[in-house]
């Protein structure tokens, strides 16, 4: 009975990574979308008229993150810099991760010289570090939400082309796929049918890490003051906007950088416990986790790892 | 030619790049053992609770924005806890002659202890700041290799041979999963150089990252193009140094034609 409910736990307990992440990243997609379709209006606070009366508040029951130097509340400015944070992040790795699709389907599939044109070019841009070339885009093509997305797509699209043509190019060479194609089943209909699904997942489990990718990369930008327009509020530059307040008052500084960290946190556990979940071949350990070889000394390894031999030391 | 400050960019380049490759490479020091060590530990460990500790502590470190890292550095480890300086590379007040432009390396060589010292105090903070917020796909990878690595054919068959189990983690599963974090430790180097840019910043280390940081908000673009260069040679570097490791882990990789 004992061992059953340690099973049980230690399951959840695999889980608890995945479930932390979900609820984070349910609850910030949720703000985001009310208070983008509300237009502004779930907000406590107005999140840009200044009132010097109440000027550097800590936080309190009113102010749940404070006031800053001109006494806006803080708590409702992160609310009205999350549509534009979550909005831009998921745009730009779903854009991305469409574009990886596409090219990589048609250069595992058709292999040769469309595979080559498609993977050099891949290359070229993989050679470049990922923020300093969209701070470079974006600080050339000047302040607007469209010119961050464009800038963060650039460099954000190749992993997903290599991703997708391994998948292709492995999906190709099964048996079905060379039997569909002798039943003339048209390239659409295999990709649709026989290559999609076999990519999809992983795609989907590195694009859910990927959003916080972009999110962190995307509150650099608004940290160096690059990219977004001066009106719009971007929790990155929230945070660069009040830096020199931080010895007198470090909530109003660090308080906006926390939500960043926690929902970058939100989607990369969601992402590494999905791949966990996801893959099969750790699935037996995940059932049999703890004991086995690896601690032949403790005692309670009474249960071998499932696919492993005794070692010396357990004979 | 530096429109803002009339001196040649490149002589420029020349003076700040060595302070950031001293940041860049001590804090590599620090990636490397840290994540190999914690990766390896985590994936021995699968499933026990110092693996989900050393998970989440990887995982949290890699999702917090440079700008919070440092931030929260300066503000605990140099004013609240005052025990190292907020900021600089500790050259000032220190004549010495630039050998290598290294500050701690030239001290080191003309075995000046007091620069030394002055040198590698001012140096940690940053240095392991940097590391701690980059190197969390290190560990990551690692631990994935390692699993996908322990349970595989060719060690259960060293293990059938009778090799002890020491060997076998060393040789069969430590040396096989470093070939996937070799390249993870070169694409590092990416997040580093873009680390610079805030780190250097937030700690007034006059390096490259805070160079071009003056440069983005100044909107100095020829040495802004000046930066990116360095830094994308600096990948391409980092990426080569790596290819040249492969065939010292992986016998199946060799340089060159043949093998």
């Amino acid at each position: 009975m004992s061992s059953e409910s340690k099973r049980l736990r230690r399951l959840l307990m695999s889980n608890a990574l995945s479930v932390f992440g979900l609820v984070t990243t349910a609850v910030f997609v949720t703000l985001a979308v009310l208070e983008a379709a509300s237009f502004g209006k779930i907000t406590p606070f107005n999140p840009y008229t200044p009132n010097f009366g109440s000027a550097n508040l800590g936080p309190s029951l009113a102010h749940f993150f404070g006031t800053d130097f001109e006494g806006r509340d803080i708590f409702s400015q992160v609310i009205a810099a999350l549509p534009v944070d979550m909005g831009i992040s998921i745009a730009v790795v779903v854009i991305s991760a469409f574009m990886g699709i596409v090219l990589g389907t048609l250069a595992g599939y058709f292999r040769g010289f469309f595979d080559e044109v498609i993977m050099r070019l891949t290359d070229m841009f993989l050679a470049f570090p990922q923020i300093i070339m969209s701070l470079a885009i974006a600080a050339t093509l000047g302040p607007s939400l469209l010119n961050v997305t464009i800038s963060l797509i650039v460099v954000w699209w190749p992993p997903y082309v290599r991703l997708v043509r391994g998948a292709v190019l492995a999906v190709a060479a099964e048996d079905y796929v060379s039997v569909s194609k002798a039943l003339n089943s048209s390239f659409l209909y295999i990709v649709r049918k026989d290559a999609l699904p076999n990519v999809l997942p992983s795609v989907l489990v590195y694009a859910t890490t990927d959003i916080g990718s972009a999110l962190l990369t995307l509150s650099t930008l608004g940290y160096l003051n690059v990219g977004i327009p001066a009106a719009m509020p971007e929790l990155g530059k929230m945070v660069s906007s009040v830096t020199y307040n931080l010895y007198l008052y470090p909530t109003q500084v660090l308080i906006p950088a926390l939500i960043v960290m926690l929902m970058v946190a939100g989607f990369s556990f969601l992402g590494e416990g999905l791949r966990e979940s996801l893959d099969v071949k750790l699935r037996p350990h995940i059932l049999m986790r703890g004991r086995g070889v690896e601690k032949p000394e403790s005692g309670r390894a009474k249960l071998p790892d499932p696919m492993s031999v005794p070692t010396r030391q357990q004979q | 030619m530096d429109p803002q400050t009339g001196r040649s960019i490149l002589s420029e380049i020349l003076f700040y790049a060595p302070n950031t490759l001293e940041l860049v490479l001590a804090s590599m020091v620090v990636i490397i053992a840290l994540g190999i060590g914690l990766g390896y530990i985590s994936g021995m460990r699968f499933g026990s609770k110092v693996d989900s500790a050393i998970r989440v502590f990887y995982l949290s470190t890699w999702s917090t924005p440079y700008y919070l890292g440092a931030l929260v550095s300066v503000l605990v480890f140099a004013s609240y806890i005052p025990i190292f300086p907020s900021g600089g590379n500790g050259t000032v007040g220190f004549t010495y002659n630039s050998i290598t432009g290294i500050f701690v390396l030239d001290a080191l060589l003309e075995a000046n202890w007091a620069a030394l010292q002055s040198g590698i105090y001012h140096l940690i903070l940053p240095a392991a700041t940097l590391a701690l917020l980059s190197f969390g796909i290190v560990p990551r990878i690692m631990r994935s290799s390692i699993l996908d690595t322990r349970w595989s054919t060719h060690v259960k068959a060293a293990r059938a041979r009778g090799l002890e189990e020491g060997d076998v983690r060393r040789k069969h599963i430590l040396r096989n999963a470093l070939i996937d974090t070799t390249t993870v430790i070169a694409t590092t180097f990416g997040w580093l150089f873009s680390g610079t840019i805030i780190v250097e910043q937030i700690f007034a280390w006059p390096g490259i990252g805070q160079f071009s940081y003056t440069a983005i908000v100044s909107d100095n673009y020829p040495v802004l193009v000046a930066c990116i260069f360095v830094f994308t040679v600096g990948v391409i570097v980092a990426n080569f140094i790596a290819d040249i490791i492969y065939p010292l882990l992986d016998p199946r990789i060799t340089l060159g034609e043949g093998g």
